[in-house]
């Protein structure tokens, strides 16, 4: 019954039922979101360094708009590029 | 008051006593401006995401410290007449923090950072006596080997 309800949702074209993301700074609340860590805001840039959007990594609207503010800070200082692959 | 960071990058290739110029500059002119030096946490050399001003290479600094805007009005127009300094963004951590707070946290922070070098210097310590004591050994055991 509950696919039902999620294909209905969709206007019947949903038929990738994809399952439910959890955000994953809503369940460990020790991962920091900092714009001095690149590694760890690496997994959500592409590989061109554009910013993944959140129904693909499933983050949170509130934690989505942290991270965007800590990558635009650190591309700011050179620590994530703007465009293109990060050169280490 | 209020609680400011700022990171900054300064030529890969300066001298050191060029670059601890630099910082004493910084350091005096948070003095100045009845400012709360708080913290000095330099990363080093890095390798930048993109070239700035031809360079591939960065040593990033950040300070953390207590003041008014016009500290940071100043620190930021020495940062941009300097030579050195590539880079610079500041930011805010806390408002409305008091002077004494601010003291306390820099004197936690000394303090700190002096465990953390006596901790070293033990762990130091500690090795070489290991050396030391796993030589002898090796040594009776070869005395031991010959008597055999």
């Amino acid at each position: 019954m509950y696919n039902n309800r999620r294909n209905q949702k969709g206007g019947g074209k949903n038929k990738f039922y994809q399952r439910r993301k959890i955000c994953r700074f809503c369940v460990d609340n020790d991962l920091e979101i900092n714009y001095k860590t690149p590694k760890a805001l690496r997994q959500f840039i592409t590989e061109r360094g554009k910013i993944i959007p959140r129904r693909i990594t499933g983050t949170c609207a509130k934690h989505q708009r942290q991270l965007t503010v800590a990558i635009k800070q650190s591309r700011q200082l050179a620590l994530l590029p703007f465009v293109g692959r990060p050169m280490y | 008051m209020r609680k400011y960071e700022t990171v900054f990058i300064s030529d890969p290739d300066l001298q050191d006593q060029a670059r601890a110029d630099l910082f004493d500059k910084v350091k005096n002119i948070i003095a100045q401006k009845n400012g709360v030096f708080l913290n000095f946490d330099e990363w080093g050399n890095k390798k930048l995401a993109y070239e700035i001003n031809k360079k591939l290479r960065g040593h990033y600094t950040c300070v953390t410290y207590g003041g008014t805007g016009d500290l940071i009005k100043e620190l930021e127009r020495n940062f941009r007449l300097s030579d050195d300094v590539m880079k610079f963004m500041t930011l805010l951590l806390s408002d409305d923090v008091t002077a004494e707070q601010l003291e306390k946290e820099a004197l936690e922070i000394e303090n700190q950072s002096k465990q953390i070098e006596e901790t070293e210097k033990k762990a130091v310590e500690e090795k070489v006596v290991e050396e030391e004591t796993s030589k002898e050994v090796e040594e009776v055991e070869e005395t031991e080997k010959k008597t055999e």
